[in-house]
Formats: structure tokens, C-alpha cells, sequence
């Protein structure tokens, strides 16, 4: 029956190659603290004006190991256990964008592509002739252009945006799946152990059938 | 086993006769391949589903407005509450994957055929309770494909002649899926894993009843026979720590990947997302819905080819046992078979916009169907061929044999019957 695995692989393969067809940049997301809590920071002075992270509380900020004044400076008022909302009321929104923009809790996880999407989508912007900024992503999007990539020629400018964007989009990353890094360093020893253990059962299963002749 | 403790319970309850009956004497055939493994790794899926389903539960709320909320309150703030919710989803494909693998080794070496065809139709109700509970279990994370695709699959039941409309209601408990049809399809998604056990001891019944097959094909003589226990209970749980490599593999490193990124945003009744996909293990029979262009049709197509395996023991007329081995034109039909489940899962995948996928899939549905009304014919032909190419002799001893047992039932049956007369 070994060919019956064959095919299924080939299947399989076959199936994943199709699975993508936009072409978005790719990003090596950072998972280290240091560039989570930039990434924060990043995010705070980009796009909290209008967008909502109902999932991420400024105590969880706080333990990214940013400082404590910086979160109290954000925070005003509203205690650590809040979650992250919008500077922009919704009504405004409305007025100005003809709808809300969406919780980005999830947003790196929420898209084909996930954070690849978000890092494209985020340096896609492009000036038209007519002097307005479309993007290549999501053409349509209401959105306008957060970092300011469509308007900046200069070379180390634009690569300093991307950076900006690569180290929001691995905070997002971090927000959608907070427990990743724990869960692949628990992984780890999982692996270990198991195989360790079918190697153990297997040596068992072994000397049990010896005993057949 | 003794001791005074066993020896009181044997006096009240058939312990070590039981122990020894399903286990240690339980005759199981020395030849079976480690494809004989899944039938055990099904049973500890379900186990671990059950386990993690319950502690899920605990911290769950099964309303429309918190439901996405509380799958975020276990992912982020429940201590292991991501284990266990990556466990319980990546289990819910490895159930399929375990189940698929357990009926393609039934087919490949027919062990549906006579006497087994109690198991392998308890084993058709399995299948389809497992769909159930897959399905309703989709709908509880409340996203955008749990919520059209639960739209999706009850609006089918409006085909229903004369009651579709009320059934579709009777199904939602309100004219759109919401709130009350969380709610029932929680509860029963707590039901019917329980169901499942049930039939899972009929269906453990049945196998200790006929005992299993074996490659062979052949009934193997009493000294080929080996106890379950230790032999097969050692053989399975060194599959088992196969087994769950694979499944940690996908839980630590990559549970996300069987996750579609449109059920991270919580569920918009009034926003379609552009392309509703099922999980992958529905999307065969996806893909056979769509490829019959009447509704009506879809859903009787879809219906009748989840239910196709159940008419193979009818089927299959050759009498030569032992399925693909001795087999080689049924063994060609097999990966037929699974190519085209493989071509139909494809096309179940993409969207129905590429005018050459409708027909890829169209074709796909036909030879699904046909490959197996084709088995009757095939088999009789494959039967007679093989014969006068010669079988090995154990195999021309059996059917004879066998030959020579039905005449005599018959013969026995004819007997009966003139005596009442
Ligand atoms: C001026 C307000 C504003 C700012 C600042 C802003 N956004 Fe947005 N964002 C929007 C609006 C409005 C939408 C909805 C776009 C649409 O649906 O057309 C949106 C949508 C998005 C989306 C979803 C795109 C999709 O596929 O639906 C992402 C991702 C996103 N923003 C990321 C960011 C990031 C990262 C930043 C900070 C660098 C940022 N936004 C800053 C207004 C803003």
C-alpha cells in the first residue's frame, strides 16, 4: 500500500502549490521581546488613533517589557486591565471613512496570506497620477496610507517604513497568537519526549513478538 | 488472575472471564500490517476529543454575542486554554484522517465482505455521526466560515419535498442561523460524541463477534492466531507514539494551518464572505454538491455518496477473498478511487468561478459514482479471469469451501422450510 501514500503526498503537494496566487512580500516575523515591545510602540503611534485591539490589554503591553510611563501615557485614565481601543469614536469613523476600521487582535491570522498580507498590504501603497495613494494589495481600501510609503522617494526613507512596517506587522503577530512562542517551545520538548517514547515502545513491541516463532 | 480482591469481584462480576475473552485469549490474526492500526487510534481520538471537549466546555459560552469573545478568553487568558483548543481542533482532523485511513484499509482488503458487513455498517453510522459532530462543532468559534457554512449546509434542507422551508427552521431555530442555533448545536455537539461511544461498542461487538480480517484474506487456522494481548496491544501503542508525533507536529508548530483565516473575524450575517470553503475533510463530497447543477440533485448526489461505501458488500461479487491482494484489477480500481477523491477534494476547494474546475468536477462526480456501480461487473469478470489464470491453492481450498458452506445453508434452509409446510 505504499503507493497509495505516494499519490496522496503528490495530492497534497500539488494542492498547496495552488493554494497562493497573490503575490505578497514575504516577512520573516521577529518574536523576541525587544522587537515585540518596538513593534508596540510602532503601533501606538501609527494606527491606535483608529484602529481597536479589543484582545490586547495595556498590562499585556506592559510584560512585552515596555516602560511603565510610556503605557501610563497611553493608558490615561483607564486602568491596566483595559483593552486597547480606538482614539477615534465610531460615529467619526462613520463620517469619515463610511465604516469602522477593523480589530487588529486577530488581523495578522484574519487574511489569506496573514502576515505576509499585512506587511504588503501595509508598504503597498503607491502614488497615482492623479496624486491620490492607491495600493496594490486592496486596491479599493478606504484606508489611507498609515506610514506614508507613497509619498516617500527618497531610498532610506522607504526602507526605514518598511522596517516600521515589518516590526508592526510581527507585533500583530504576536497579538493574534500571544502563547506561539510558548507553545513551540513546549512543542519542543514534546517532540523529545515522544520520540524518545515510540522509540522505547517500539523496542518493547519487539521483544514481545520475539517470543513467537 | 487471582487474589482475593479479583476473587471476590469474579464471584459478582465476569472480570477475569472478560479480561480474558476480549484480551489475552481474544484470537487476533498474526499477519496484520500496521494499517490495522487505526481502527485503536480512532478509539483514542475520540478519547482525547471527549477529554478536551469537556474542559473547553468549562470555559465556553455558547450566545451568539460572547461566543467569539470566550474562544479568545481560552486562547489568551486560560491557563493551557490554546492547548487545549489546539488540541480539540487539530483532533478533529486527525479523527477524519485516522477514519479515512481506517475505511481505505477496509476496502483495499475487503474486509467489509460477508461476514463482516455489520461492522463495516455500524461503521457507515459512525461515519456519518462524526460528520454531524464535526459540522456543529464548527459553527460554536461563531467566525465568518463557522457561520456561512452552517448557512451554507442547512439551507440545503430546503430541498426537502413540501416541509423544506420548515425543516430549514426546525434545523435553526429561527429563519437565519443565530443565537438558537448556537445554542442547539452545542448541545448537541456535546450529545453526540456520547451516541458515538454507544455505537462504537456495537460497533467493538461486532469485530469480537466475526474477529478481524486479516491480509490474507484467508481464515486463518487456529495456529496463526496470536492473543491481542500483549502482542497487539504492544504493536498499537508503538503506533500510537507514531501517531502522535504527527499530531503534535500539527498542534505546536503549526495548529493554525488548518484553520481557515475568514473564521478569525467574528460572524457578519451581513457580510458573504467571497469564497465559503468547508474544512478539507468535507470537501470531496463539497465538491459533489456543487458539480450537479440542479440543488435538488446536489444534495441527493452529496447524501448517496457518503452512503455509497455502505453498498459495497452488495457490490463486491467476486468470491475471491483477501480484496486488492489477490486482486489486481480491484487494486487499480482502489487508487482510481482515491485519485479521484483526491481530484474532487481539489475541486472542492477552489471556487466554482473557473468554468474548466465545474467541469473537472463534473467528470470527478461521475467517475466517483461509477467507480462504484462498475464493481459488480468488474469483479464477476475480474472473478472468472483470475480462476482460469489459477489462485494460489490455499485460496481455491477457501472458496470451495466456502462454496460448499452455502450450499449446505441453503440445502439446511430448504429443509426448514418444508418441514413447517
Ligand atoms: C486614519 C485612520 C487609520 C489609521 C491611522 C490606520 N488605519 Fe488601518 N484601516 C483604516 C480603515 C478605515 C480601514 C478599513 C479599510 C477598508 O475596509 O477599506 C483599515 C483597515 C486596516 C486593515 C485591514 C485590511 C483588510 O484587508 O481589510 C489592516 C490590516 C490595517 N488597517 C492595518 C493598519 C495598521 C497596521 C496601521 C498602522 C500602521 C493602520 N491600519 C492605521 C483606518 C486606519
Amino acid at each position: 500500500m505504499s503507493t497509495l501514500l505516494k499519490v496522496m503526498l503528490l495530492g497534497l503537494l500539488s494542492m498547496s502549490a495552488y493554494a497562493e496566487e497573490a503575490k505578497l512580500e514575504k516577512i520573516e516575523v521577529a518574536t523576541d521581546k525587544p522587537a515585540l515591545a518596538r513593534g508596540a510602540e510602532d503601533w501606538m503611534n501609527n494606527c491606535h488613533s483608529c484602529h481597536t485591539m479589543k484582545y490586547v490589554k495595556y498590562r499585556d503591553l506592559l510584560n512585552l517589557g515596555i516602560d511603565k510611563a510610556k503605557v501610563d501615557g497611553w493608558r490615561g485614565e483607564a486602568s491596566l486591565d483595559t483593552p486597547v481601543i480606538a482614539q477615534m469614536s465610531e460615529a467619526d469613523d462613520m463620517a469619515t471613512f463610511a465604516r469602522v476600521p477593523p480589530d487588529l487582535s486577530l488581523m495578522a491570522q484574519a487574511r489569506d496570506g496573514g502576515p505576509n498580507y499585512m506587511y504588503s498590504y501595509l508598504i503597498g501603497y503607491y502614488l497615482k497620477p492623479d496624486g491620490t495613494a492607491g495600493n496594490h494589495v486592496f486596491p479599493e481600501t478606504k484606508m489611507p496610507d498609515p506610514l506614508g510609503i507613497s509619498s516617500a522617494s527618497d531610498a532610506a526613507q522607504r526602507s526605514e517604513i518598511k522596517k516600521t512596517a515589518g516590526s508592526i506587522t510581527s507585533f500583530l503577530t504576536w497579538a493574534a497568537d500571544p502563547h506561539a512562542g510558548e507553545r513551540t517551545k513546549l512543542g519542543n520538548y514534546v517532540m523529545v519526549y515522544l520520540v524518545l517514547l515510540s522509540g522505547l515502545l517500539y523496542l518493547v513491541k519487539k521483544q514481545i513478538w520475539s517470543r513467537l516463532k | 488472575m487471582s487474589g482475593p480482591i479479583i476473587n471476590w469481584i469474579d464471584k459478582r462480576f465476569p472480570l477475569t472471564s472478560f479480561v480474558k475473552h476480549e484480551l489475552t485469549d481474544y484470537p487476533t490474526p498474526r499477519n496484520l500490517s500496521y494499517w490495522w492500526n487505526f481502527g485503536f487510534l480512532a478509539g483514542i481520538v475520540l478519547v482525547m476529543q471527549v477529554a478536551t471537549g469537556i474542559f473547553l466546555a468549562m470555559h465556553y459560552k455558547a450566545d451568539a454575542s460572547l461566543a467569539f469573545d470566550s474562544i479568545q478568553h481560552i486562547m489568551r487568558e486560560v491557563n493551557y486554554g490554546w492547548l487545549l483548543r489546539y488540541m480539540h481542533a487539530v483532533g478533529a482532523s486527525a479523527f477524519f484522517f485516522v477514519i479515512f485511513v481506517h475505511m481505505a484499509r477496509t476496502l483495499y482488503y475487503g474486509s467489509f465482505r460477508a461476514p463482516r458487513e455489520l461492522l463495516w455498517w455500524t461503521g457507515q453510522g459512525l461515519l456519518l455521526m462524526l460528520m454531524a459532530t464535526a459540522f456543529m462543532g464548527y459553527l460554536l468559534p461563531w467566525g465568518q466560515m463557522s457561520f456561512w457554512g452552517a448557512t451554507v449546509i442547512t439551507n440545503l434542507f430546503k430541498v426537502t419535498p413540501f416541509i423544506g422551508d420548515d425543516i430549514v427552521i426546525w434545523l435553526r431555530g429561527d429563519y437565519s442561523v443565530g443565537d438558537d442555533t448556537l445554542t442547539r448545536f452545542f448541545s448537541l455537539h456535546y450529545l453526540f460524541p456520547f451516541l458515538i461511544i454507544g455505537a462504537v461498542i456495537v460497533h467493538l461487538v461486532a469485530l469480537h463477534t466475526v474477529k478481524s480480517s486479516n491480509p490474507s484474506g484467508i481464515d486463518l487456522k487456529a495456529k496463526d492466531n496470536i492473543p491481542f494481548h500483549p502482542y497487539f496491544t504492544a504493536k498499537d501503542l508503538y503506533g500510537l507514539g507514531i501517531f502522535l508525533i504527527v499530531y503534535s507536529v500539527f498542534v505546536f508548530f503549526m495548529p493554525n494551518s488548518l484553520i481557515e483565516p475568514a473564521n478569525n473575524v467574528p460572524a457578519n450575517p451581513m457580510v458573504t464572505p467571497n469564497h465559503i470553503v468547508p474544512e478539507w475533510y468535507f470537501l470531496p463530497f463539497y465538491a459533489i454538491l456543487r458539480s450537479v447543477p440542479n440543488m435538488f440533485g446536489g444534495v441527493v448526489a452529496m447524501a448517496l455518496a457518503v452512503m455509497m461505501f455502505a453498498f459495497m458488500p452488495f457490490l463486491d461479487r467476486s468470491r475471491i477473498p483477501g480484496g486488492a491482494r489477490y486482486r489486481p484489477i480491484y487494486r487499480i480500481q482502489f487508487y482510481l478511487f482515491l485519485l479521484d477523491m483526491l481530484v474532487l477534494g481539489y475541486v472542492g476547494y477552489k471556487p466554482p468561478t473557473n468554468p474548466s474546475i465545474v467541469v473537472v468536477g463534473q467528470v470527478a462526480t461521475f467517475c466517483y459514482f461509477a467507480s462504484f456501480f462498475v464493481v459488480p461487473f468488474v469483479s464477476k469478470m475480474e472473478e472468472s479471469w483470475l480462476i482460469k489464470r489459477g489462485l494460489p491453492q490455499g485460496i481455491m481450498e477457501l472458496m470451495e469451501r466456502e462454496k460448499r458452506d452455502l450450499e449446505e445453508r441453503k440445502q439446511e434452509h430448504r429443509r426448514r422450510k418444508g418441514d413447517t409446510v
